[in-house]
């Protein structure tokens, strides 16, 4: 019942489709720093802190090990 | 009939000049993957961690200094042909210092104390993970993941598969992926009382995710991600007071996990700032009864042509495993027990600040984290504070190349 929220608001994302932009209209969503993760080193290591220093991890993607962290 | 036809050469030219501007590297929005990366780069970027020594007053035994860790990461990413890419990331850790051992009850009625183990403690790790992307048409994209990490006393091996399709008519992309891990821990001392010679365990992560143009300076994700673990999840380094013996036992968890992940991202473009506005929410849940919210707030701001400026907040709180205890007055009827600050109830806050200065195809970055949980910072009310919680400060210098 807890996920009932999160799961429905991710369901129903395509809800907000929009009409398709020109090409010329997509230069601010082209700017580095609109990028999901700007600096992947960046993010990367602080997903491995947290993950050795908090009980949850885990995000949108298949890469990664374990880690003997404590 | 001259006008249908003016039309029609008016809508292929908007298609010609469309195609032609989708060609143009940086033109694809960068919260979609539609092809592959332009130039090869080259990232590097040194950090140092490290952890607030623990008080005094919560101190009952072992070294009061904690960890430090210096990281070197390095990143290579490259086109390969016409129509693929190529990643590697590397990684080197040197770890020093102190760590929770387990917790003593406090004199008198008093908090519980933490003991923390001598800090003798000096480990190494190495960590490389590859990816090869393929788009096989400005729609349809796959990548394949590979990664080995080695420890005095862990190896890992990872692989994973990712899938991305876009539906330009809606600006819908959707990105589904499976990933395994199998892992192997060699405890360091395995002569120890309780202290196991080896296990492994094995990690099985599937997701999907919906990125969604929502209009020219706003994109949204959504994404749904289950983890499966399996094997020894416990840790061989730490112990559980015992009152019924007045002695320790070895932490002892579940040997299966599962997890579910659900996450929304919004990437939000202010014109009249010239910055960014990057908003993280993720919810946490799994079968050892923890549950967290992490809310991650980030303004990426422009300064003239070349400087950014990049102030972060993020906030975390968990609710505790239901094995957990900062000690047991006797055994549960399960046998389960842990002492483990981090399956205990607390929150978390970290303040980030990032600089980057940008020469065109050199740029440099300077990130300063400084992260601090606490169990008032909990969502729910705790009675009793882990004494182990951490403190810690991160310094990083990065280097981008475009080659």
């Amino acid at each position: 019942m807890k996920l009932l929220i999160p799961l429905l608001a991710v369901l129903l994302l395509p809800a907000c489709a929009t009409a398709p932009l020109d090409a010329w209209d997509r230069g601010y969503l082209a700017r580095p720093e609109m990028a999901w993760d700007p600096d992947s080193l960046s993010a990367s290591q602080r997903s491995h802190v947290y993950f050795s220093k908090e009980a949850s991890s885990g995000g949108v993607s298949a890469g990664g090990g374990g880690c003997g962290c404590n | 009939m001259k006008s249908k036809n003016a039309r029609g050469h008016s809508a292929g030219a908007f298609k010609a000049l469309s195609a032609a501007a989708l060609a143009i590297p940086g033109i694809v929005s960068q919260v979609q993957a539609a092809a592959p990366v332009a130039e090869a780069e080259l990232d590097y970027k040194a950090s140092a961690y490290r952890e607030a020594d623990i008080e005094g007053s919560k101190l009952a035994a072992g070294s009061a200094s904690r960890y430090e860790i210096d990281t070197h990461q390095l990143r290579f990413i490259s086109p390969l042909g016409r129509a693929s890419d190529l990643a590697v990331d590397l990684s080197y850790e040197t770890m020093s210092g102190a760590s929770p051992w387990f917790i003593m009850p406090g004199t008198g009625g008093g908090k519980p104390v933490q003991v923390m183990s001598g800090a003798s403690i000096e480990e190494e790790r190495k960590d490389i993970q590859t990816s090869i992307g393929h788009y096989f048409s400005q729609k349809v994209s796959a990548k394949v993941l590979l990664g080995f990490s080695t420890e005095n006393d862990y190896q890992a091996v990872n692989m994973g598969v990712e899938a991305s399709i876009e539906i330009p008519a809606r600006e819908l992309t959707v990105t589904a992926g499976i990933g395994f891990s199998d892992d192997e821990i060699e405890p360091t001392d395995p002569g120890m009382p309780d202290r196991i010679d080896s296990a492994t365990r094995t990690s099985t992560t599937a997701f999907v995710a919906i990125a969604q143009v929502l209009n020219n300076r706003t994109a949204v994700q959504g994404g749904l991600t289950l983890v499966n673990n399996d094997g020894y999840l416990s840790d061989p380094y730490k112990k559980v007071w015992r009152e019924d013996l007045s002695n320790t036992v070895a932490d002892k968890r579940p040997n299966e996990r599962q997890q579910v992940i659900a996450s929304a991202r919004l990437r939000h473009y202010v014109p009249s700032l010239r910055g960014a506005l990057h908003v993280d929410y993720r919810f946490f849940d799994d079968d050892w009864d923890v549950s967290s919210h992490t809310v991650d707030l980030a303004w990426y701001q422009n300064i003239g042509d070349n400087w950014q400026l990049t102030p972060s907040l993020r906030y975390y709180g968990q609710s505790q495993a239901y094995f957990y205890g900062p000690f047991f007055y006797s055994a549960r009827d399960d046998g389960y027990a842990s002492s483990d600050y981090r399956l205990s109830p607390y929150g978390a806050l970290s303040f980030r600040l990032r600089l980057e200065r940008n020469w065109g195809e050199f740029s440099a970055n300077f990130e300063w984290e400084s992260y601090r949980a606490a169990a008032n910072l909990a969502p729910d009310d705790v009675s009793v504070e882990n004494p182990g919680l951490v403190e810690f400060d991160i310094l990083s210098l990065g280097l981008n190349f475009h080659l």
